[in-house]
């Protein structure tokens, strides 16, 4: 228990401390770097990449939750029921595709830079958003849904104050599994020119330099677990303090 | 007053409810008894909509429920169900509060009515009113639901199975709070269960449904003395039948002039509560108090045995 949240205080100060002052790493990162090569990517501010990298990530999240959450409201909804299967089999399409082959196939029709990847990332996350939100809103007990049609809650008054609080944990552990796919997938970005912490462990590869490979992967590790174990306590909290 | 009129409700081309034509009068605990699929969850979710009739329609003082919006007209029925459906994510307060909330009552209305509720059914407004759902035992969880039910003083209650999920000792307790506090408020209650020593025990008539359809309605006495199909009578219980005749009539009834030894028999209890007792205590003459608790009268052997058969 302390242990894991010792363990997560050093991963955050190492994270930070990455960002905010490379150059004190350069004696652990130096055997990986070889002679007459940069310990450190200098290219751009790690600051900066950073920002860019969750920055993708939000900007793709953010709308792939609300479609995901709609059309789990939808199929729930009685006239909606019917439309359940099809959402199933989209969404679930999205996620048999792998990610560089959404990327490959995007370039073409909106160019290189940072579309193809939110495009991506926005299609990733739709499945896990969509089955938990769908869960969640499938698991509200029937005595529950009863009682708030027979207290008189009109479908829309049901569905605020009953059905989405219900709901809530299960869509944001939704959110928490697409958003770590999501900062996974945006490094692959870089190699369509995306802006992204993918772009350090490119560079390495290109130039045979380790050193950048270890730290651009180190760091993409770090803030997926950081994001995974933060949404985490979100979740917990959500469900100490129902409301 | 709920009246059923010629009402059906088809499920894939079965009649679950069949041409069922019933009046509950006003002020009156109606019991609906049947065994499991006989059709009362069904009959009883017509008056508030959450079933609509297939075919015939359900007035409540007159006006047809199916002239009234939903919503509307649930907002002025209280219903309580088996596993009392409270919302898990509010507090018992809240969850007491959801009518009037609804119904847009003022704040302050809404605050002063729930510990109105809390404290007639013996809840403590302080300690129980934050809790959570799964913080409440079952008798209270199925208050608070009952609370719930009530908090817009609706002139109609509809209880499908209210007690089937407690144990014997508190759902008798249940009974009888439900019966003062139906009498306090002048409540129509319609009241579904598959017990029938609770319908006898609750019910001013009982409806027995039988496959969609009524096989009586009458008061508990005329049920206990004449059954009117076979199924009425195994409901009852063959071997049942005289004591649930003598549980449903105060022993005080029988008390003679005299005097007997022993403890007194409290003034509300039954005659089936004096038998039981005469046979526990190897008496056959019991000392009856009176309305001011002090022995009134005695109560025999004989006389209960005779007051045992309807008729
Ligand atoms: N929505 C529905 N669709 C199809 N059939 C239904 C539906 N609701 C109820 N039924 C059927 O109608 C019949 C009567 O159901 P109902 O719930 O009214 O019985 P009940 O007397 O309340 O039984 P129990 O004591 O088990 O609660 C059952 O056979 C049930 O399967
Ligand atoms: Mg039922």
């Amino acid at each position: 228990m302390t242990g894991a949240l010792i363990g997560r205080l050093v991963l955050l100060a190492g994270v930070l401390g990455f960002i905010l002052a490379p150059d004190s790493f350069v004696p652990l990162l130096r055997p990986f770097a070889p002679d007459g090569m940069p310990v450190i990517y200098d290219r751009a501010g790690f600051g900066n990449l950073t920002l860019w990298h969750l920055g993708l990530v939000v900007a793709a999240i953010v709308p792939s939750a609300l479609l995901a959450i709609l059309l789990a409201v939808l199929v729930t909804r009685p006239r909606g029921a019917e439309f359940l299967p099809l959402s199933r089999a989209l969404v679930g399409f999205g996620q048999t595709f792998p990610p560089v082959a959404v990327l490959a196939l995007a370039v073409p029709v909106v160019g290189f830079g940072a579309w193809p990847t939110l495009i991506a990332l926005f299609l990733y996350g739709l499945l896990p958003i969509f089955e938990n939100a769908l869960a969640g809103l499938v698991g509200v007990p029937a005595s529950v849904a009863l009682a708030a049609d027979g207290m008189g809650m009109t479908p829309r008054q049901k569905l605020w104050q009953v059905e989405l609080p219900l709901a809530l944990p299960l869509v944001v552990e939704g959110i928490r599994i697409s958003a770590v796919i999501a900062i996974s997938t945006a490094a692959i970005g870089s190699t369509v020119a995306a802006r992204s912490l993918g772009e350090v462990i490119i560079a390495g590869l290109n130039a045979n330099n380790l050193s950048f490979v270890v730290q651009g992967g180190l760091l993409t590790a770090g803030l997926a677990v950081l994001v995974y174990d933060g949404l985490g306590l979100v979740v917990a909290a959500i469900r100490r303090r129902p409301r | 007053m709920i009246r059923f009129e010629s009402v059906s409700k088809v499920y894939d081309g079965i009649a679950v409810v069949d041409d069922v034509s019933l009046t509950l009068e006003r002020g009156t605990i109606t019991a609906v008894v049947g065994t499991s699929g006989s059709g009362k969850s069904t009959l009883l979710r017509m008056v508030n909509r959450l079933v609509e009739p297939t075919a015939g329609r359900v007035l409540l003082d007159g006006t047809d429920t199916a002239s009234v919006p939903a919503a509307d007209l649930r907002r002025r029925i209280g219903y309580v169900i088996q596993d009392h459906g409270l919302f898990p994510h509010w507090t018992a307060a809240r969850n007491i509060a959801t009518v009037p909330g609804l119904l847009g009552w003022p704040r302050a209305a809404i605050d002063a009515r729930v510990r109105e509720l809390m404290l007639m059914l013996q809840l403590d407004p302080d300690v129980i009113g934050p809790r959570f759902p799964h913080e409440l035992s079952g008798g209270q969880a199925q208050r608070v639901g009952v609370a719930r039910a009530l908090a817009a003083r609706p002139e109609v209650l509809l209880m499908d199975e209210p007690f089937g999920a407690l144990d014997p000792v508190i759902r008798q307790q249940a009974q009888t709070d439900l019966r003062k506090l139906q009498q306090q408020l002048g409540t129509t209650v319609m009241l579904v269960t598959h017990d029938m020593a609770e319908a006898i025990r609750l019910g001013d008539r009982i409806a027995v449904m039988r496959a969609g359809r009524i096989d009586q309605f009458a008061p508990p006495a005329e049920i206990i003395a004449a059954p009117a199909t076979g199924f009425v009578a195994d409901l009852l219980g063959e071997g049942d039948r005289a004591f649930r005749y003598l549980s449903l009539q105060p022993a005080a009834r029988l008390a003679r002039p005299g005097a007997a030894d022993g403890p007194v028999l409290p003034a509300d209890a039954t005659m089936a509560d004096a038998l039981a007792e005469m046979i526990w205590s190897g008496r056959d003459r019991l000392p009856v108090a009176g309305p001011d608790g002090h022995p009134a009268g005695v109560c025999t052997r004989d006389d209960l045995i005779r007051a045992g058969r309807p008729g």
